[in-house]
């Protein structure tokens, strides 16, 4: 009941959000976490369950964006189809990098993205035919009545709803344990039976679809995008959200998105300071909080609902657990 | 249900070392086999090419008259043969619930995409893997903890917490890498009546221990190794009264 309430409450903020956010600006700010977030929320999957330390969606980010711009500006595909389209070549592309690089370990997996970010930006260059090169392309916007600031506003949070249900769905059921399992411990992973590449696979496809809809969403906002649009920085910020809001939490992720998109944007000595801020923040995390901003919440949680620490002794039940094996067997 | 999970005559090497040298095992269905043997005698060797961490360099694994010598550990878990491992090995950001959940990864029938969508069939499957996972943690006397994080486990919860895990996978045959390993003498006594049931439940045992005592008060059968070889097998009074298990391993 309570977590309902609480669901409610925070979808009632959300929705309203347009009637009562200060300016234009802040609204256009809003719109522009939520189109992170979409990209974010798939990427959690990769980086905080799977444990896959990509930092180059940044990469996918651009061809979602140069996907719909091509699709819906240059050949005028209905918007809609080319936004669908968007996803649908970020899933391909994440499949296309996913399946050779995520075999590497660890490190190697790391620098396989970062040099895909860097490939894109110099593909975009070099493609101009296409992509228009170092001058851009502009950006289609969504028909009425999603071309206002509060309009567009809505569907990015309706498309982020929809993504971060997902990613939630997910996360509860056993994929999620599955993943954490790759993360933690290969050896059980392998132990239970996960297929562990195929199980790292389908969610860095995943994030290539959720990467590719947050970019042709984040290019709408941009209204017109070159290859500077898309720094690698763009990449490091998606990861550092992740690792600052903490590992196998949704919440937390998205926490972490919301305070580095919108404090340095609205407070003008921080944004001098953007990556001092993020490195800053960086540190004190990894420092004080490995376990990032979201287990903040689950201590709390805990907290309100004190467990019985202290050890009982293991009192095994012959009777029960005979009939518990018994139920199951093949 | 297979009769029995084989290895017939294997020989595994790393690099010039011979750590195991044709060396059979056979564990019947509903027996406790004892393995037992000094420090590096091969027992975890074996033990990994059983569950298919090794490849053995000869001989074959086998599941019945299924050969499971080049197949991957996942095969393992999928034909219903499970283990556990020296050291704990658990997830200690999950629960205890969650941690013995995930033994029953195989019967997750539900894909990526249908999780995503949380059909009726996911939802179904992690209902009924809830369930499984909660009596059986009853069962081996977790039931206590059971929405305790993983990481706040002491030592015997966490090893009998791999056992849970193990079961909730419905296996026909569990290997334990010294399960007792650190326990208390009491709470190796409650690790025997785990044993037992699982024995009567028709599950295959093979306990890889040095606690020779508790070895040779449960075990239908023990195997010993010593140096990569098969030195002596059978029932449990034979093994300690042979003399040369006596002089490698015993002691007078």
């Amino acid at each position: 009941m309570k977590r309902v309430a609480i669901l409610l409450f925070a979808a009632a903020v959300l929705v309203s959000l347009p009637w009562w956010a200060g300016d234009q600006y802040q609204l256009h700010l809003a719109a522009l976490i939520g189109a992170y977030w979409v990209l974010i929320a798939g990427l959690n999957l990769v980086v905080g369950f799977s444990g896959q330390l990509s930092v180059g969606h940044v990469g996918l980010l651009a061809i979602g964006a140069y996907a719909y711009a091509i699709l819906a500006g240059t050949h005028e595909w209905n918007v809609w189809l080319a936004l669908a389209a968007s996803g649908g070549i970020g899933a391909l592309c994440g499949l296309l990098l996913g399946l050779p690089s995520l075999r590497l370990p660890g490190f190697y997996f790391a620098m396989a993205t970062l040099a895909f970010a860097l490939i894109v930006t110099e593909l975009v260059l070099a493609l101009d035919g296409l992509t228009g090169g170092g001058v851009g392309l502009s950006v289609p916007e969504f028909p009425a009545p999603f071309d206002t600031a509060a309009g567009s506003y809505w569907l990015i949070l309706g498309i982020a709803v929809i993504v971060t249900w997902l990613t939630w769905n997910v996360a509860r059921l056993m994929w999620g344990r599955g993943l954490i399992a790759v993360r933690d411990s290969m050896v059980t992973a392998q132990a239970v039976g996960v297929p562990v590449f195929h199980a790292k696979l389908v969610a860095f496809v995943f994030s290539g679809l959720t990467a590719g809809l947050g970019g042709a969403l984040f290019a709408v906002m941009q209204s017109y995008i070159t290859p500077d649009t898309f720094l690698f920085e763009l990449g490091l910020f998606f990861f550092v959200c992740i690792i600052i809001g903490g590992r196998g939490s949704i919440l937390g992720p998205f926490l972490g998105t919301v305070v580095l998109t919108a404090l340095p944007e609205l407070s003008a000595p921080l944004a001098k300071l953007g990556n001092f801020f993020y490195g800053l923040l960086l540190l004190l995390v990894v420092l004080l909080l490995p376990e990032g901003i979201g287990r903040l919440f689950q201590i709390g949680l805990e907290r309100l609902r004190p467990q019985r620490l202290g050890s009982m002794p293991i009192e095994p039940q012959p009777a029960q657990l005979a009939l518990a094996i018994k139920a199951g067997q093949r | 249900m297979s009769a029995s999970l084989q290895a017939s005559s294997v020989t595994k090497r790393f690099g010039g070392v011979l750590a195991l040298s044709e060396v059979s095992l056979e564990l019947r269905a509903g027996e406790v086999h004892g393995l037992i043997g000094p420090n590096g005698s091969g027992k975890t060797t074996l033990l990994n090419l059983l569950s298919g961490y090794y490849r053995p360099d000869h001989g074959r694994i086998l599941l019945g008259s299924e050969d499971l010598s080049q197949r991957a550990v996942q095969a393992r878990a999928q034909l219903g043969v499970a283990r556990t491992f020296q050291k704990p090995r658990l997830l200690p950001t999950l629960s205890v619930l969650e941690n013995a959940m995930i033994g029953g990864w195989t019967d997750t029938r539900s894909g990526f995409l249908a999780s995503a969508l949380a059909f009726a069939t996911a939802r179904r499957e992690e209902r009924m893997l809830r369930a499984r996972a909660a009596e059986l943690l009853q069962g081996v006397g977790l039931g206590h903890v059971i929405d305790r994080r993983a990481n706040l486990l002491e030592h015997a919860e966490q090893r009998f917490l791999e056992i849970a895990r193990g079961l909730t996978g419905r296996p026909s045959f569990i290997l334990l890498d010294e399960p007792a390993g650190g326990l208390t003498s009491a709470e190796i006594e409650h690790l025997g009546t785990v044993i037992r049931v699982m024995r009567e439940c028709g599950i295959g045992v093979l306990l890889v221990e040095h606690h020779t005592d508790f070895v040779f008060r449960i075990c239908d059968r023990v195997t010993t190794l010593d140096l990569g070889r098969m030195i002596k097998h059978g029932s449990p009074a034979e093994v300690r009264t042979d003399a040369e298990v006596i002089r490698v391993y015993l002691g007078a």
